[in-house]
């Protein structure tokens, strides 16, 4: 009634075109309205009263309560088409059987490390794709082992692509491709041979620079020397655990490891260093076919095109396969959401978009067309053979003689230990991220340890850790933050200590964490950035650079890293620790 | 008259704050709201799409793939009519011999068990007879046939037929035993070495079909295969090395047609299958690798699709009704012709197989035929039995 009464006096208050109403007219009008308004926006929800702070949280609940999240990990090398259909699915606002709205969370990753991380349980994904199937393979053969269950199970293929040498086309054209058939044993062997290139009369090509990525970590890693194992014996199929644990097996494998360059967390990041670099940084690598494609875009200034030699022996598919994860964190609604998300992938549309990113679709009715094609440096028409993929006891044995034969590294950490690493825990969390990259590097590896404030002093030099991983582990236990910042004085001192040692044995990195601006050093930055730049075969010394905390200078450390070809990284007490892991991947 | 009391400024502004907040509190509720309630919304219409809940009956059919294009389309035409309204129908893709295992191991999932052929029917029977002491089958249907066929890619078939002139297990046995593989088969080192496949035997009937059908090639006859067969010595070895060099052994015979289209003559020269699979899949070759060559083996046996309705205590009577009301509609004129599509011959006979539209019309020039040389006679269980155990025991770990 009062309402009313508000309302009938308000029209003819306006028709009486008064300009100003009285507060309390108006303020009873205002509350009026606003319970209609309230009331009405409260119908048909619980009776909770009004939209106090409890009922906002309540709100909040249900919110969650209506969400689920589906954690996917993939294999990098297909992030551009998953970020694309999944933001596409993910604003569809699908639902599961029981209602709730899916939300996929797709993180991109190295294969073995995804596999590795769902094992320990570290990382809780809800559904993973790795780039083949035999990532899924000594994944439920671990899993076996530990709980008699598997991690995947059944898969369905995402897309295809062959697993093949991406080369320069001048040097594939010198090794005879367009006009006969290469294969891995003719790469392997140019990459034995000491004289390089010049056996091919292009002296002025160097050696030949190789590389894959890092196996445990990454598919294309592991099939390259599934590869070079199977050149090694001369076989195609029926590889044993006693042909690669033959001596002359080993020898050919270490011949051909000595080549690589350095490893790498995935075959994504790999084939872009690639192509950013130049042939005076890789001569080939071991990438997929879609990655080739990838380098046509116009984003890559090439010197020249790159283009696939699908090796005569036979080679890999990297097949994609993706399955639902075996573990307690999988509910029934985790997997029907997995299933629509599936599906979504598998149909048409999502899977002719795939075809735009290189890949081959998984859905046989879509034919193959451009950007597969030769215009692209790539032939539709091959593989014309596979080489067959090893049995679980084969992979570990191939992995255990590649930890042998491999190209070993030496590593020099340079370290700030100047005083503002008192702060936030910066020294403590430092110093962890140091012993685990010290875990990760293998007992025949060497390794220094330079510590820096406003002097420079070694407190570990050269030492195999075969015998010094204690006194390492020690030494950067060790450590206490005081004094200036003397950093690039420090690099310096570790790559001439390195660059003294030039050897194509051994991978060759300085590993440089500060924390801020330097201002102690007798070297200036431009001095710093031309004694260490990678000069071909003369200087190798790569420089990783950390930027650690807000105080770095980032642009002055990206600078010193671009400089050596290799990556900088940003650095906090948080992610230190997955930093120094992934910096370990090129070792 | 006295004057009413009047608000001090700062009472003003605490009572506009309050009034501020029910307009945001309303509209939160009015306009954020929706997304949070939205994802209910369509579980409800979806729900209301399926029938009235009460009288709604769910049967679950095992199957094997080589059907999966055919059943999941004539399904949802199912779900259009009165019946379907009424009736959920759960496909089941399981290899012919998966299903039949989850049927004894009482998977209660099951109603109707649908095998790729009536080959295991016998010992299928026979376990399930001695472990309830009854016929399991309480009906029993052909939804459609279709024969073996090996399927090469024809390019590799003409360089084979050179060297060998016929393909059948004897001449493949031959090719998978060339040192070199392709170099000493056509010089073709490009090619690699020689890949058959066919699935694994002891999960899924074409792989089964194989081993009788190379048991019928290598002893040159067509029907009484007897456990003496079986168990010959030189059978024994030249199976045994034909095996050792066969690849694939998947689960079911439809993803491995579908991976030699995929992958190409990368990964199989040759397979084989249902002709069913190699007409569905022949156009999607062309697509990717080119074409190919279907080739009939001269001893060859029928795959009849059966649909064994199961004499199973966790199915009601309700169950079997649906299931019968689905098999009278799987089998009606329409749905059969559309079998046809998928390289099905439609178990109802008044459906024709040669007509000029037809695909055993059309794709001649690929090697289809309609008829076929000699069918052999299915096995007894115990040589079925000793089939797969003697397969068994050289599998080396893969």
């Amino acid at each position: 009634m009062e309402y009313t009464g508000a309302f009938g006096e308000i029209l003819q208050l306006q028709s009486d075109g008064r300009k100003h109403l009285p507060f309390q007219r108006l303020l009873m009008l205002i509350v009026a309205v606003a319970a209609v308004i309230f009331l009405a926006g409260c119908k048909g929800d619980k009776p909770t009263g009004s939209p106090s702070a409890p009922a906002k949280a309540k709100k909040q609940t249900s919110k969650e309560h209506h969400t689920l999240e589906l954690l996917f990990t993939y294999g990098s090398e297909k992030q551009a088409w998953i970020e694309e259909v999944t933001a596409q699915f993910n604003s569809e606002g699908r639902v599961t059987g029981s209602g709730k709205r899916i939300r996929v969370k797709a993180m991109p990753m190295g294969s073995g490390e995804s596999i590795e991380g769902i094992l320990s349980g570290r990382i809780k994904a809800h559904l993973t794709s790795p780039a083949s199937a035999a990532f899924i393979k000594l994944g439920n053969a671990e899993s076996q082992a530990k709980t008699g269950k598997d991690l995947v199970g059944a898969t369905q293929n995402l897309v295809i692509s062959p697993v093949v040498i991406a080369m320069w086309k001048p040097m594939a054209q010198a090794l005879g491709w367009g006009k006969k058939p290469v294969g891995w044993s003719d790469i392997l062997e140019l990459a034995r041979h000491p004289k390089g290139w010049a056996t091919y009369g292009f002296p002025q090509w160097g050696t030949f620079k190789f590389g894959h990525t890092h196996p445990k970590f990454s598919n294309s890693g592991l099939i390259s020397l599934f590869a070079e194992v199977y050149a090694g014996t001369g076989k195609v199929s029926g590889l044993t655990v006693e042909d690669v644990t033959d001596p002359k097996v080993g020898e050919y494998l270490e011949g051909i490891e000595r080549t690589v360059v350095h490893y790498g967390r995935s075959t994504g990041f790999f084939g872009r260093k690639l192509f950013h670099n130049g042939p005076e940084y890789l001569s080939a690598a071991v990438l997929y076919e879609n990655m080739v494609i990838e380098s046509y875009s116009p984003k890559f200034d090439l010197p020249f095109p790159v283009v696939a030699i699908y090796p005569k022996e036979g080679t890999f598919w990297s097949d994609h396969p993706a399955g639902i994860v075996d573990r307690d964190w999988v509910t029934p609604d985790h997997r029907d959401a997995a299933k629509m998300y599936l599906d979504y992938l598998l149909d048409r549309p999502q899977q002719e978009k795939a075809l735009k990113y290189g890949f081959r679709p998984a859905d046989v009715e879509i034919p193959l067309a451009s950007p597969i094609d030769p215009e692209h440096g790539v032939d539709p028409k091959e593989p014309m053979t596979t080489l067959e993929v090893p049995h679980v006891q084969v992979m570990e044995a191939i992995l255990s003689v590649w930890k042998a034969r491999k190209k070993h590294a030496e590593v020099v950490l340079v370290l700030d230990s100047s005083g503002s690493m008192k702060s936030q825990g910066k020294m403590k969390q430092a110093k962890e991220g140091s012993l685990r990259l010290l875990e990760m590097l293998g007992d025949d590896d060497r390794f220094s340890l330079l510590p820096f404030n406003d002097t420079i002093v070694w407190a570990i030099q050269g030492s195999l850790l075969r015998e010094g991983r204690p006194k390492a582990l020690q030494a950067i236990q060790s450590l206490f933050p005081s004094g200036g910042t003397a950093f690039y004085d420090a690099v310096d001192q570790a790559q001439g200590y390195l660059n003294d040692r030039t050897t194509h044995d051994r991978i060759l990195a300085v590993v440089a964490l500060t924390d801020g601006l330097d201002k102690n050093s007798r070297m200036t930055l431009d001095r710093l950035l031309k004694v260490i730049r990678t000069e071909g075969e003369a200087k190798t010394v790569r420089v990783f650079t950390i930027a650690y905390g807000s105080d770095a200078d980032k642009k002055v450390l990206r600078a010193i890293s671009d400089a050596t070809q290799v990556t900088s990284y940003d650095g906090t007490p948080e992610n230190i620790r997955k930093v120094c892991l992934d910096i370990s991947t090129f070792f | 008259m006295t004057e009413p009391p009047k608000l001090t400024l700062a009472g003003k502004i605490v009572v506009l704050f309050i009034i501020g907040g029910c307009f945001l509190g309303a509209y939160y509720f009015f306009f954020y709201r929706k997304p949070v309630l939205q994802p209910a919304a369509p579980v409800q219409s979806e729900k209301a799409a399926k029938a009235p809940e009460a009288g709604l009956v769910e049967i679950g059919i095992a199957y094997g793939t080589e059907k999966k294009r055919w059943l999941e389309w004539a399904v949802k035409e199912f779900a259009e009519t009165k019946d379907g309204q009424r009736i959920k129908v759960n496909l089941i893709p399981m290899g012919s011999l998966e299903g039949a295992r989850a049927i004894l191991s009482g998977d209660r999932r099951i109603t109707v068990w649908s095998p790729a052929s009536a080959v295991y029917k016998d010992v299928f029977v026979q376990e399930w007879t001695g472990k309830h002491g009854s016929n399991p089958i309480i009906k029993e249907e052909n939804l459609a046939l279709t024969p073996m066929v090996f399927v090469m890619w024809e390019e590799r078939y003409k360089a084979f037929i050179n060297k060998y002139q016929n393909l059948s297990f004897k001449t493949i046995s031959r090719a998978i035993g060339e040192k070199g593989g392709w170099v000493a088969i056509a010089g073709k080192p490009e090619w690699g070495i020689f890949k058959f496949g066919h699935t694994n035997p002891n999960k899924s009937n074409s792989g089964m079909m194989a081993l009788v059908l190379m048991a019928y090639d290598f002893h040159d006859q067509c029907q009484g295969l007897t456990l003496k067969d079986i168990l010959n010595v030189d059978f024994q070895n030249w199976m045994q090395d034909l095996e050792m060099g066969t690849s694939g052994m998947l689960h079911s015979t439809g993803p491995m047609m579908r991976d030699m289209v995929l992958k190409g003559p990368s990964t199989y020269d040759a397979i084989f299958v249902y002709e069913s699979l190699a007409i569905d899949y022949l156009k999607n070759a062309e697509g990717r690798w080119g074409t190919l060559k279907v080739v009939y083996p001269e001893k060859n046996s029928w795959n009849d699709n059966p649909w064994y309705l199961i004499d199973a205590s966790w199915s009601s009577p309700d169950q079997r009704d649906a299931s019968n009301r689905l098999l009278e509609f799987l089998m009606s004129e329409p749905i059969q012709k559309q079998s046809l599509v998928h390289g099905f011959r439609p178990g109802n006979p008044n459906v024709p197989v040669k007509f000029p539209d037809s695909p055993f019309v059309r794709y001649e020039k690929y090697g289809i035929k309609v008829d076929l040389t000699t069918v052999c006679e299915p096995p007894k269980a115990e040589v079925i039995n000793n089939l797969i155990g003697s397969w068994l025991r050289y599998q080396r770990p893969k």
